[in-house]
């Protein structure tokens, strides 16, 4: 990690994409150069969450990483062109692979990883469902085929903070080992998008629900290697597992003292996750660099089917 | 089981740490509510005065008013009291999805003062099992 006189690798910037008619000037962070590896948010957050990622050259060496904002999140503005005022905001599934087919291919990206958490897991699902061959692979983290419950008006309720609501209302799902400072810094970011959560909401909770059809995602086509922390109490690893154990050839790797923002709450710990599942990626995809020996991995059991 | 004597001491430590706390004092200044925590076997009912804790009755009577109420299992609430707690004992999100924990009563003042909830109930790590 940088010391506080050195400047980030880390650089971002703007992208203009049209998504369903709509326009949006899309903000990203990239580090890193080899195979792209996209990586999106959590509901309600932004793409600082992926900062300990970005930065860390174990992976930026051979994966060019990007973590963009989704519209109406962190530096993302809402539509350009649309009076987005006038109407509830929720997220469907159909637009939010619409967004990311449409922002992969304005960078030109061919067969980038999709890696996301929790609204951005059940996504990946959605894109290894409906696109399997663009994306050369998919990492679901804390997702499920069905994740009822959280679409929830206290959220955005007049009568209570929403920023506090959102961020205090998350706390519970990181686990009490991670460690307390970026545990407070995941919380800061909740405390920042309280308007979009719930609408986001809609989509994890609501649109998406790939019930009876997980058998339909083509795993040869796009290998899922799904990862899921023992403390998140919506997505727990038996609901991980279960997703995975109907999709034919899918991974599942359980995270243990970890909750549901693996990456920004205890990011050296998820490292070492991630390793195991980018190693998997590549041995399945046939990437040179798959499976040297790898000193941070924790030891995570790896069920195959 | 603890004795009435093991009660005693953990609520005057739990006061103790609720009332000296850094994260609620900081967060607190309109921390003004009341609330039980129904254990079981015992009940504990706050009444919170700008981020202090005002009032902590045990097993208060069965007219006694609050604004929300905590309840769960005695064996719930022990897993909470252990430093580090398992997954879905550590919060009442967490307990409430996935086990016995329920949320009762007018939940927007619960809203209205998470932070500082989650925070309090956080102590009990500290302070052991009050059942």
């Amino acid at each position: 990690m940088p010391t506080q006189t050195e400047i980030s690798p880390v650089t971002g910037h703007y992208v203009t994409i049209e998504v369903e008619g709509a326009r949006y000037r899309v903000f990203y962070l990239e580090n890193g150069t080899g195979q792209p590896l996209v990586c999106q948010h959590t509901a309600g957050c932004h793409n600082h969450q992926w900062m300990g990622l970005l930065e860390d050259p174990e992976f930026t060496r051979d994966y060019r990483i990007i973590a963009y904002d989704l519209a109406r999140h962190g530096k993302s503005d809402p539509p350009m062109n649309t009076e987005w005022w006038k109407e509830e905001y929720r997220l469907t599934a159909d637009h939010y692979v619409a967004f990311i087919v449409a922002f992969c291919d304005a960078l030109g990206l061919e067969e980038p990883i999709f890696m996301g958490s929790s609204f951005g897991g059940n996504v990946a699902l959605q894109l290894a469902l409906r696109h399997p061959d663009r994306f050369r692979a998919v990492i679901p983290v804390e997702a499920a085929d069905h994740s009822p419950g959280f679409f929830l008006d206290w959220w955005q309720h007049p009568h209570a903070n929403a920023a506090q609501v959102c961020a205090s209302g998350v706390w519970d799902l990181m686990a009490p080992q991670s460690p307390e400072h970026d545990r407070w810094r995941t919380w800061f970011y909740y405390s920042q998008g309280s308007e979009a959560f719930r609408g986001d909401l809609y989509f994890y909770s609501v649109d998406h629900d790939l019930r009876g059809r997980c058998g339909e995602i083509d795993t040869s086509r796009c290998p899922v290697v799904m990862l899921t922390g023992a403390y998140d109490y919506l997505t727990p690893p038996e609901a991980g597992r279960r997703t995975a154990e109907q999709i034919p050839g899918a991974e599942f790797i359980e995270m243990t003292e970890i909750g549901h923002f693996p990456m920004s709450e205890n990011y050296p710990r998820f490292a070492g996750y991630l390793r195991q599942a980018l190693d998997l990626v590549a041995r399945r995809t046939g990437m040179a660099e798959a499976s040297a020996p790898r000193p941070r991995s924790p030891g995570a059991q790896v069920r195959r089917r | 089981m603890t004795t009435t004597t093991d009660t005693e001491s953990a609520v005057a430590e739990f006061r103790r740490l609720s009332d000296s706390d850094p994260e609620i004092q900081a967060h607190g200044r309109y921390f003004s509510c009341s609330f039980l925590w129904d254990m079981e076997e015992k009940t504990f009912l706050f009444r919170m005065h700008r981020g202090k804790i005002e009032e902590l009755v045990v097993d208060p009577g069965p007219l006694e008013g609050y604004d929300f109420a905590v309840r769960a299992s005695a064996d719930t609430w022990r897993e909470f009291g252990r430093p580090v707690p398992a997954p879905m004992f550590h919060g009442i999100w967490a307990a409430t999805f996935r086990r016995d924990m329920r949320l009762e009563g007018d939940l927007l003042v619960l809203m209205q003062n998470l932070r500082c909830v989650t925070r309090q109930i956080e102590l009990l790590r500290t302070t052991g099992p009050l059942v």
